[in-house]
């Protein structure tokens, strides 16, 4: 007991010591990336290596996200809130509602059927400074797993999933070339979800997990504003309904750290028998 | 995907090294050579001199030497016919215990001085480019 308040106070006045908040927002704008649509840091489809909070090496930052995508026949809402502790470890909890809308009778599953699925993640900053390593090619590299339990076991068997929950594991790359003003980004990915996991995990074609790519290109119009593209290949294991690759052309407005509006053109293909689903796509997020 | 994108990127380095280069004196002159970038100096350390995020490393600095300084080193590292006489930035910044909110926080004032100056997004960050690699040596680990 002794040697633990011995600890907290060493802890305490080496924060005092410093007098600068434990909580903060010292990142420059911008250089966290957004929110990805399965919470994690990023942007619109794709998993980014920067860890997801203005908190700086010495500083815990957190953001809260609410996020729509609406394609012809179907909706999706997702809110949710990541952590970033001293720009190393990532923390990430999102719920989503999938919304089938009328396709949701054509279905046979009735009108409005919703599916809805939590994600927990967790990502790790292995090596790499994004922002400030800009004299080599050596890209910011980070390590991520997000555990996924989708809801709607019975319909998700029905359909040939294998699970309803499931674990990916990613590694993610993001290189910033602040002379040209463009930020790139590659992730590969190990999962077995469908759609994202809303549809369960492995199916009848296949139950194994299989590599995915994801990847961004982004450009820095303006100290307030990010145009970028986003690519995402997707496992195919269900028979009853082709799952294809998605991909997103977006916009970010960053009228402060503290709130961001993503919009964003989105195809995510076919999805449950409902042919090319494309739409919009917009997030909000606040934070500190 | 390996060998072959490794071999790319080489590529890629060894062509953009001689743009690097030639873009370098634009760069000076798009910061509006050197009367420019003094100005863009001396109000990023206004800035640095009284932003209570900042102002305790400069207690015991004197600000019109240092305006000199960088204004010198970074004419200098954009192409302008000036030659930098300080410290190197680890020498020059040893024991000082700079944190990296500190260094973000230099780095938006530099940002808040050159839009004063109107100094397009895309050249402050060429700038930005340039003077990053920097902050390994000045932010203690």
């Amino acid at each position: 007991m002794k040697s633990i308040l011995g600890a907290l106070s060493l802890f305490t006045q080496s924060v005092a010591a410093d007098d600068a908040p434990l909580f903060g927002s010292s990142k420059l704008l911008a250089t966290p990336g957004v929110v990805q649509i399965e919470g994690a840091g990023g942007s619109g489809l794709t998993t980014w290596a920067v860890i997801s909070s203005y908190g700086s090496n010495r500083e815990i930052g957190a953001n809260a996200h609410y996020t729509l995508t609406a394609t012809q026949d179907y909706t999706l809402n997702a809110v949710g809130a990541r952590f970033g502790f001293f720009d190393k470890v990532e923390l990430s909890l999102t719920r989503q509602y999938f919304d089938t809308g009328k396709a949701g009778a054509a279905l046979g599953l009735g009108e409005g059927f919703t599916f809805h699925q939590d994600i927990m993640g967790l990502k790790v900053r292995l090596f790499g400074d994004a922002v400030y390593a800009q004299d080599t090619w050596l890209p910011q590299v980070a390590a991520g797993i997000q555990y996924k339990k989708a809801g709607k076991t019975d319909i998700i068997r029905a359909i040939g999933g294998q699970d309803d929950d499931d674990f990916d594991y990613y590694l993610s790359t993001t290189k910033i070339l602040l002379n040209h003003s463009l930020v790139f980004t590659a992730t590969a990915r190990l999962t077995r979800a469908n759609q994202f996991g809303l549809l369960g995990f492995g199916g009848d074609k296949t139950a194994n997990y299989s590599l995915q790519f994801e990847g961004s290109v982004a450009y820095l119009l303006s100290k307030n504003s990010v145009l970028g593209v986003d690519f995402r290949s997707k496992p195919d294991t269900l028979s009853f309904a082709r799952e294809q690759d998605a991909w997103a052309a977006y916009a970010v407005w960053l009228p402060s750290k503290h709130f961001t509006v993503t919009a964003a053109y989105v195809d995510l293909g076919d999805i449950a028998l409902h042919d090319n689903q494309r739409g919009f796509y917009l997030s909000v997020q606040v934070g500190f | 995907m390996k060998p072959l994108s490794i071999g790319t990127f080489l590529f890629m380095v060894i062509s953009f090294a001689p743009s690097t280069l030639a873009s370098s004196s634009s760069l000076y002159n798009a910061l509006g050579e050197k009367d420019g970038i003094a100005r863009i100096v001396a109000h990023t350390l206004d800035l640095s001199f009284t932003d209570a995020r900042t102002q305790k490393q400069f207690i015991h600095t004197k600000k019109g030497r240092l305006i000199g300084l960088i204004t010198d080193q970074i004419c200098a590292l954009s192409g302008g016919p000036c030659t930098y006489k300080g410290l190197s930035m680890k020498k020059g910044h040893i024991k000082l215990g700079i944190t990296e909110r500190e260094f973000n926080a230099l780095v938006e004032q530099l940002q808040t001085a050159m839009d004063k100056e109107n100094i397009p997004y895309h050249i402050q960050n060429k700038l930005l480019a340039i003077l990053a690699p920097m902050k390994k040596d000045i932010v203690e680990h």
